[in-house]
């Protein structure tokens, strides 16, 4: 027992309702999968019913199926790919380093909604770059519609993860492990192959797990791409699964739902073990500023400056450029000049709704006001677990794990059944608060990393001296680790403002009149066609996240943890 | 009067014991110093003092109030102890001014800003800093942020101040400067100092007393002046000072001194360990280096013995010398040219030991 058996009243209430907070859906979710009915129906029996009807259900078995696929193919595309642009950037002398790396992290900051949309209207049936292919070759040999079409985007879509981690382990890698290589005469591309490669493999793996765990998550991309031809996955199975039935089938949503946790929930935790093996890997420590980078020459360089410019066409250039093309055009098609074209009429139509214009609103305020006050609630969390090495500590370390098991799609419908019928939130789900807390919940692995990760770097002595000066728990926190956490709080809070921004899925059934969000709004549009909205909306929403990065870049944010 | 009573603190980290039963106590207006290897518990111990770890038994009282207790179940949090600390790395705040750190201790206790303001001006001008009170401390050398520390520690006036390694960042000219001052401060200030350190010579340097600490309990306590001229234990006599170490089988003849028989040598020494011997068969004989007398020329009661080398160490040189399977270690001012040299080696400096 230390110093982290002090204030225990306020780590444990905090962490305790923390706990509630996560649990109470997981909760909900695991009952409402073993009743008859909806849990508020006072015909609901407990039963097996919602089971047996998914497990006779062929179209349950395609979508799960599908997911495995989806996943997989994510992680076989993005892992190497990843790892590659890692490699490159990194440890060569690739021109333009500077300059790649943040165009590589853009896919990373949008919603897959914008994303898939972005696709969908660049090179879908009658994307634009679909057609300008046909009018010069006569046709266009693709089709993204189809699996391997999704789980090609998909997993360009998710580079950015792979390079995120795998970059900074390379980074972290001391120089000299590799120096004692080259003096004991190994060349340096033998050096990459049995030095580097080795030590970032726990990086690599790390990566894989995570996107394995995403692409079973993964609601965005195959909402929009799969469903044309009724693609589903098991995500988009839950969505649709009311449109099956003509009427709310909650016990059966919750039954999907139960079957994604067991596949996610080991997951999570092959993850967790995994971390611990990378963090001990990297602790080998040593010193940055590397030296010798690897000459590519010129052919190196033609081949990789090729590659990442193919990568980046297709993941970036692609869907964003599609997205802001669409949005300033009603009509294309072949034969009409796009610059005679151009017009704001998607813009002043989404300002003339008010739901949508609305939504732009609370958006913003969600990102911001809420991002904030987000990053309070972490602080608070992050806080009681800081040092804290008791069992609410333990407690604390489950309860992150939770809602990483759960997609946001379906963390927003247990809230939405929570806002329902607890008695004391009734009043808050027609404010934002009901989405702000489910943010924070989807938000919550994310965020309180960051917030860890900073408090950590308060050197443990720094604070004991307060305390022996004669300073309390509460008094060290206010006067020496939360001014000197400050600077690390500010950039926190631009990274979950983007987090937010882009943020699609959890308000899909959260959401009503008054506390619309626009990735949300998206997903309703697309049930209706409305393309013009969906892509001045996207492109609001590009250009919002443009705004969100200026700033976390201006506040100093650490994108590389 | 008595600042400090540690009595019978004992601490367990998982199953194994880091502190076995320490007690000692500390007067006013004296520098107590925990002395000890590494893992000997001496940091713990003095943690423990302090609030930042909890001791499963025993008792400690500062100034006369009882800060823990593990019978009555009291154990204060650090801030409630009336105490001062002075970290190994200092641990400055680097969002505050040196001013600002010195005063936090006295902001704390509610002190009017004019009072505050006079106390830090006085002692950071006691200690020369008082120029230096805007500046942040990534701005000071190692040594003025040393001394911002202690000013921290001592300007609310604690009844003990605790000094964990309080010279181990310091150069070594800064650190024989510092032995002096530190002590001068404190013998000033009339408060009661515990300091820990691994460094014998900065223990015997500062402290009135010092504890020797082995396995989480103290072996032998002393003034500076007893712990190195009459160690108890072998451990005590082996850890201080440079020795050589011989192992032989003891003679006792009445009337006469104990010697001790060891590869072929027969060395009269005494008995300076607390217990009686135990096994006449295995006993141990340390002599300080600088007890051995040296010369080329032989003497009546010097032995002689093989010159392996010398060394030249600056001020003196240091002798390799070898018998048969014995090696000594001894020093002089000139360098041996002979092959052979002739040992002295005085009774009263011949201890002996269990081992």
């Amino acid at each position: 027992m230390s110093l982290a058996a002090q204030a225990p009243r306020f780590r444990a209430t905090v962490i305790l309702a923390l706990f509630t907070m996560v649990a109470a859906p997981a909760g909900l979710i695991i009952y409402q999968s073993f009743l008859s009915a909806p849990f508020f129906d006072e015909a609901a029996r407990p039963s097996l019913e919602a089971y047996e009807f998914i497990l006779t259900d062929p179209e349950f078995y395609r979508a799960l199926w599908t997911t495995i696929l989806y996943a997989v193919g994510l992680v076989l595309i993005a892992v190497p790919l990843g790892g590659l642009l890692a490699f490159l950037i990194t440890r060569t002398d690739l021109k333009g380093r500077g300059w790649i790396e943040p165009l590589v992290l853009v896919p990373m900051f949008l919603s897959s909604i914008v994303l898939a949309f972005g696709y969908t209207v660049a090179v879908g049936p009658s994307g634009f770059v679909t057609i300008a292919f046909r009018s010069v070759f006569g046709a266009a040999p693709w089709s993204i519609y189809t699996l391997p079409g999704i789980i090609l985007i998909g997993g360009l879509s998710h580079v950015p993860t792979v390079y995120l981690y795998v970059a900074s382990a390379m980074r972290r890698l001391p120089s000299d492990l590799e120096e004692a290589a080259r003096t004991a005469g190994a060349s340096i591309w033998r050096v990459s192959l049995d030095v580097t490669l080795p030590m970032v493999l726990p990086a690599l793996v790390f990566s894989a797990a995570l996107n394995l765990l995403l692409g079973f998550e993964t609601f965005g991309i195959p909402l929009v791409l799969g469903d044309p031809n009724g693609i589903l996955v098991l995500t988009t199975y839950i969505y649709k699964v009311n449109s099956i039935f003509g009427a709310p089938t909650y016990q059966v949503m919750a039954a999907v739902t139960v079957f994604l946790i067991l596949i996610t929930l080991p997951l999570v935790f092959i993850q967790r073990r995994l971390l611990r093996h990378a963090r001990r890997f990297a602790a080998v420590g040593g010193k940055g500023a590397r030296t010798n980078l690897l000459k590519l020459g010129r052919a190196g360089q033609a081949i990789a400056l090729s590659i990442i410019g193919l990568w980046l066409l297709v993941s970036v250039v692609l869907p964003v450029g599609g997205v802001v093309l669409r949005a300033f055009v009603e009509n294309w098609g072949e034969g009409v000049r796009l610059s005679e074209q151009w017009t704001l009429a998607n813009f002043r139509a989404v300002f003339a709704i008010e739901s949508l214009s609305r939504g732009i609103v609370n958006t913003i305020l969600l990102a911001a006001v809420g991002g904030a006050l987000a990053v309070g609630f972490y602080l608070l969390v992050g806080l009681a677990g800081h040092r804290n090495h008791g069992r609410t500590g333990t407690l604390l370390d489950y309860s992150i794990l939770i809602p990483r098991a759960l997609p946001g799609l379906i963390v927003g419908l247990a809230f939405f059944w929570l806002f329902l019928f607890v008695p004391f939130l009734v009043p808050l789900r027609t404010t934002l608060f009901s989405l702000l807390i489910a943010y924070v919940i989807v938000g919550l692995s994310y965020g309180l990393r960051i917030i860890q990760a900073t408090l950590l770097q308060v050197a443990p002595e720094l604070e004991e001296s307060a305390r022996t000066a004669g300073a309390t728990t509460f008094r060290t926190w206010r006067d020496v680790v939360i001014p000197l956490v400050r600077p690390g709080l500010a950039g926190a809070w631009a990274m979950i403002m983007i987090v937010f921004l882009r943020e699609y899925a959890t308000g899909v059934y959260l959401m009503g009149a008054g506390t619309e969000v626009i990735g949300s709004l998206m997903v309703s549009l697309l049930t209706s066609g409305a393309m013009d909205q969906i892509a001045a909306l996207s492109f609001i929403s590009i250009l919002l996240t443009a705004v969100g990065l200026t700033l976390a870049l201006r506040l100093g944010a650490k994108i590389h943890d | 009067m008595t600042d400090l009573v540690v009595d019978n603190v004992q601490k367990w980290l998982g199953g194994l014991q880091i502190l076995s039963g320490a007690s000692f106590v500390a007067e006013k207006g004296r520098i107590v110093a925990l002395l000890g290897a590494s893992g000997s518990g001496k940091t713990t111990l003095l943690r423990c003092i302090a609030g930042l770890e909890q001791p499963e038994i025993g008792s400690i009282r500062i100034g006369g109030a009882t800060v823990l207790d593990d019978k009555a179940k009291i154990a204060l949090p650090p801030e409630q102890r009336q105490i001062g600390l002075v970290f190994q790395s200092y641990a400055l705040w680097p969002h505050r001014t040196v001013f600002e750190n010195v005063a936090y201790g006295l902001k704390l206790r509610k002190i009017g800003t004019g009072e505050i303001k006079a106390k830090v001006e006085a002692i950071l001008e006691k200690l020369g800093l008082a120029h230096l009170a805007a500046r942040y401390p990534d701005q000071l050398s190692g040594g003025q942020q040393q001394r911002v520390a202690i000013c921290r520690a001592l300007v609310y006036e604690p009844k003990v101040l605790l000094l964990d390694e309080p010279l181990s960042n310091l150069d070594a000219k800064l650190r024989e400067e510092a032995r002096f001052w530190i002590r001068k401060l404190i013998l000033d200030l009339k408060i009661c100092a515990i300091m820990v350190t691994h460094d014998q010579a900065e223990a015997l340097a500062i402290a009135d007393q010092v504890l020797l600490l082995k396995g989480g309990g103290i072996v032998q306590s002393g003034t500076p002046l007893e712990i190195y001229s009459k160690p108890e234990t072998f451990y005590a006599a082996d850890f201080m000072g440079t020795n050589n170490v011989l192992s032989g089988r003891l003679v006792r003849t009445s009337g006469q001194d104990d010697t001790i028989d060891c590869a072929g040598l027969s060395l009269a020494g005494i008995w300076r360990d607390r217990e009686p011997p135990a096994d006449a068969n295995s006993v141990r004989a340390v002599i300080r280096m600088e007890a051995i007398s040296v010369s080329p020329e032989p003497s009546p009661d010097g032995a002689p013995f093989d010159v392996e080398g010398c060394i030249y160490l600056g001020e003196k040189w240091e002798y390799r010398l070898k018998r048969g399977d014995l090696r000594l270690r001894a020093q002089g001012h000139e360098p041996l040219g002979a092959a052979i040299a002739h040992c002295r080696i005085p009774a009263s400096a011949t201890w002996l030991y269990n081992p």
